[in-house]
């Protein structure tokens, strides 16, 4: 039904542009992800990253340009549409069930998610916990979790949903080294199991240590795209995040 | 309360044989087997109320609309000749397909925002409905007393009802529909991006509790034999049901059966000595609940039993 067709990339985005009033967000930005890879996207504050991922996973509307998930558009679907699909996020501050308990919420990933034949929606809950390394806190209300184990319920909740395409938004913002080490190595077992992640982060050791190519934002548009070694060398780059003496310096 | 399942079905059963047992001393006398048929009534709507209001955390103003459809629905059928067991299933049907009408566009609104919808919908109904000369007008209808179904089918029927009641809110309480219903209200954005249909979860709950709010309705006209449209439509009706959920404890499956009983004691008994002030009273009873214990009854009430069990074992 779904099938990827040869030459679709996983998740494909052509020339969005988001304005907000006078202010454009996002400029005609291209982005591909293909099978089992792992794009970065990164820029200073106020680049677009957010507002790029609320275009892919369909919390906003592109004013112009198109999203293709295996070569299907789904710029204009709603984001239970595009989770049904395959089309999986975490957000920047995590949106808990605060009157559910941890499996509860797993739950609802798992009840609503990507149909999937053959598993149990129970199965796929207790899975994602253990990956998520939240087993051990599975009948416990949320309210009771503290910020790195609600990033890492986030996560669980949107791997519950079956996706082929995991969105991550700064799941590392805010933790401590110890708990960030964490969260990359999850991030890294997600990978292996073959689903696509776009990791958009502010935390550089996480999301360079862990990504096939990393994709540059600033003021909206694309400024570099490349290999992590590469975007650090790229001398827009460097100007974009420390300004222009510092490339002139160094 | 969350008790094992094999403690809810002796819960249930007790409650039946309860139900059953006092039947004979309630129908006996006219004034207890009114009250009877008002706490199934009231058992009935507040539950309606809470699969909206509790569960996906729409507080509606407006269920006295959906109330006066089925009451009337019930009315003109039965007067026009139909046995008033076979109105009750068209009057639960037409109270549905009106809510379903006005709460797909209401519920793209979400809290203080759907609540004002919902009251602007019930008054409108309730002006229309005082000008339908079809429907008796503002004078209503009144049905044909030689007709009577009589104080022990009207318990038989009000017992059922209210028991479908509590068993279709638990089985929402416990089903995908009631995790969509729960995510929603806790979250509505995270929940949509968690695969939730977030308004045709929030629709198909609202049928449910329309028919519900429907059925009540009907039971109502067969057992006053008179509907009115500053009644049946009226907005003391809508309020009544808020007060129940909030008194009783929202959200929960007990709840709205504590909050239908202690209405219905405190209307009975406390408020008909106050009658000018009684809203005055619930206002500032509505005030105390909401100040002092938010959560209601229902989570005191498992406390305290949960106190009790262990103090035993």
């Amino acid at each position: 039904m779904n099938r990827p067709r040869p030459g679709n990339a996983l998740l494909e985005a052509q020339g969005v542009t988001r304005r907000f009033g006078g202010l454009t967000a996002v400029r005609d930005v291209h982005l591909t992800l293909q099978e089992g890879e792992v794009l970065g996207l990164i820029g200073p504050n106020g680049a677009g990253k957010t507002t790029l991922f609320n275009l892919l996973s369909g919390q906003l509307h592109p004013d112009s340009g198109r999203v293709r998930m295996l070569g299907r558009e789904i710029q204009r679907l709603p984001p239970h549409r595009t989770c049904r699909l395959g089309l999986a996020r975490t957000f920047q501050v995590p949106r808990p069930f605060l009157a559910m308990t941890v499996f509860e919420s797993v739950l609802v990933g798992a009840q609503f998610g990507r149909r999937v034949v053959g598993t149990s929606p129970r199965e796929t809950a207790r899975e994602c916990l253990a990956l998520s390394h939240l087993d051990s806190r599975r009948d416990v209300p949320v309210h009771s979790l503290n910020l790195a184990e609600r990033k890492r319920l986030d996560l669980a909740r949107a791997l519950a949903t079956r996706p082929r395409v995991l969105l991550v938004d700064e799941v590392a913002a805010g933790l401590n080294p110890s708990e960030v080490g964490e969260t990359v190595g999850i991030l890294r077992e997600v990978h292996a199991s073959g689903i696509g992640i776009v990791y958009v982060e502010h935390v550089m050791e996480a999301v360079m240590d862990i990504s096939d190519r990393v994709q540059v934002l600033d003021q909206g548009a694309t400024i570099a795209v490349g290999t992590p070694q590469e975007v650090t060398r790229n001398p827009a780059v460097v100007e974009a995040y420390l300004g222009r003496a510092a490339t002139r310096d160094g | 309360m969350s008790l094992p399942s094999s403690r809810r079905l002796l819960f249930g059963a007790g409650a039946v044989v309860a139900v059953a047992a006092a039947a004979p001393l309630l129908i006996a006398n006219p004034y207890a087997s009114r009250l009877a048929q008002l706490l199934f009534l009231n058992i009935v709507l507040a539950s309606a109320w809470n699969l909206v209001g509790g569960f996906a955390g729409q507080i509606s103003f407006g269920n006295s609309s959906l109330f006066g459809v089925g009451a009337y629905a019930t009315s003109m059928l039965w007067l026009a000749g139909i046995h008033p067991f076979l109105t009750m299933p068209v009057a639960a049907l037409l109270a549905a397909i009106f809510g379903v009408a006005w709460g797909w566009p209401c519920l793209r609104l979400r809290g203080p925002y759907f609540a004002i919808a919902t009251i602007g919908v019930a008054e409108a109904t309730r002006i229309v409905a005082n000008h339908v000369e079809a429907a008796g007008g503002a004078s209503g209808l009144t049905l044909p007393l030689e007709q009577d179904l009589g104080p022990v089918l009207l318990y038989a029927l009000g017992g059922v009802l209210a028991f479908t009641a509590v068993l279709l809110s638990a089985a929402v309480r416990r089903s995908r529909l009631g995790l969509g219903l729960i995510a929603l209200r806790e979250d509505a954005r995270a929940a949509a991006a968690s695969g939730v249909d977030v308004s045709r979860q929030q629709v198909t709950v609202f049928a449910l509790a329309a028919a519900l709010t429907g059925l009540g309705g009907a039971y109502y006209a067969l057992f006053t034999l008179y509907v009115v449209p500053e009644k049946v439509f009226g907005f003391d009706l809508s309020i009544s049901l808020v007060l129940m959920v909030l008194v009783g404890g929202i959200g929960t499956v007990i709840g709205p059966v504590l909050g239908a009983a202690i209405y219905l004691f405190l209307e009975q008994f406390v408020l008909a000595s106050l009658a000018d002030i009684h809203l005055a009273a619930f206002g500032a009873l509505l005030i105390f609940i909401v100040l002092l214990e938010p959560r209601g009854v229902a989570p005191r009430l498992a406390q305290l039993i949960g106190l009790i069990r262990r103090r035993r074992g």
